[in-house]
């Protein structure tokens, strides 16, 4: 019977082992099926001019996509953010920047364009499938994607602190400049 | 005369049934094929609860998907396994028996079953351990027992 008693023991350790190891983890955090996979193309009205922008128009440039609405509070707090991230790429001729706005009423949409500033194109996502294309789970959420027109990078939540840092200098510039990517 | 008018205006209520628009009876099977996908996907925004049950604005834009793709003639399978590739398994309420999937499905029933056995053992144990009564060993019934016995007994005539 002894060696029943070990094994029940290591069973009983093997489980408290498992959960104490979820707890270190972020409930919210699922990995993205999609990173290391193509981007799937869409096209969709311009917010501010209603001219039909499509994904296959940039291929063979680098691609920052954004997920945003005006409703979300997250995403004023990372706009100013995306626009430094513009401003300093946007002489790279491979360097190219969407927005994608979801679940938004178009007025409102370029109402926050207007009063928090706007240097990139923004496609409107009227029916929410370019969100559901890209997995989305809500706003904002963000998506680097390679001259070879693949996913390299997802990032759910505003892109502030370290993020923007690690988005510009481990992702972004070393897709410009042709490098791999150090994971 | 009176009663035949009666049965004909009755039977008329329901003959427009038949004649319904084809894309109209169409719509309904749509629906119903429609709900039956819906409801092994998962709403991404919600507490385990399927787009089809769900009331936000992301599990009604994926209804629409699957409406869609359904009109468009693909089969549950292929719009489960699109969703999949969107969100990955978590997606699906149900989780898919392959790999080590097949560890939540078969879990339970194996840990049921090897708890039996051991709950089957210990008992046998238990039971061999006790010392089985032999009948030279049972004392007969006292005079003071008996009697009580007999005075409850007689309490329920």
């Amino acid at each position: 019977m002894k060696g029943w008693h070990v094994a029940t023991i290591v069973v009983i350790l093997g489980i408290i082992g498992l959960f104490y190891a979820g707890l270190g983890r972020d409930p919210r955090s699922i990995p993205s099926v999609l990173v290391g996979k193509e981007a799937p193309v869409f096209s969709g009205p311009d917010v501010q001019s209603g001219e039909i922008l499509a994904l296959d128009a940039y291929k063979g440039k680098v691609i920052v996509l954004n997920f945003w609405a005006s409703w979300c509070q997250e995403c004023r707090l990372e706009h100013q953010n995306l626009l430094a991230i513009h401003r300093q790429f946007r002489n790279y001729p491979d360097f190219v920047m969407l927005g994608i706005d979801y679940q938004d009423q178009p007025g409102d949409a370029i109402v926050f364009l207007n009063s928090f500033g706007s240097t990139y194109p923004h496609v409107r996502d009227i029916k929410g499938t370019i969100a559901i294309d890209y997995g989305v789970y809500g706003v904002p959420e963000t998506f680097v994607i390679d001259s070879h027109g693949m996913i390299r990078f997802k990032y759910v939540g505003p892109i502030v602190g370290p993020v923007y840092t690690q988005i510009t200098d481990q992702i972004i510039r070393p897709l410009l400049e042709g490098k791999e990517l150090q994971r | 005369m009176k009663k035949a008018l009666w049965v004909i205006s009755f039977l008329l209520l329901f003959a427009h049934a038949g004649t319904l628009p084809a894309e109209l009876r169409d719509e309904t099977a749509l629906d119903a094929r429609t709900r039956d996908v819906a409801k092994t996907l998962r709403c991404t925004v919600c507490q385990n609860e399927s787009i089809w049950d769900s009331k936000a604005d992301l599990a009604r834009q994926m209804r629409e998907v699957v409406r869609e793709r359904l009109a468009q003639g693909q089969s549950p399978e292929e719009i489960q396994a699109y969703f999949q590739s969107r969100y990955g398994d978590y997606i699906l309420l149900e989780p898919t028996k392959s790999g080590m999937n097949w560890l939540l499905w078969t879990g339970p029933f194996v840990l049921l079953g090897v708890g039996g056995i051991i709950l089957y053992l210990v008992l046998r144990r238990w039971v061999a351990r006790t010392p089985a009564i032999r009948m030279e060993e049972l004392q007969p019934l006292d005079e003071a027992h008996r009697k009580r016995i007999e005075e409850e007994l007689k309490s329920f005539d």
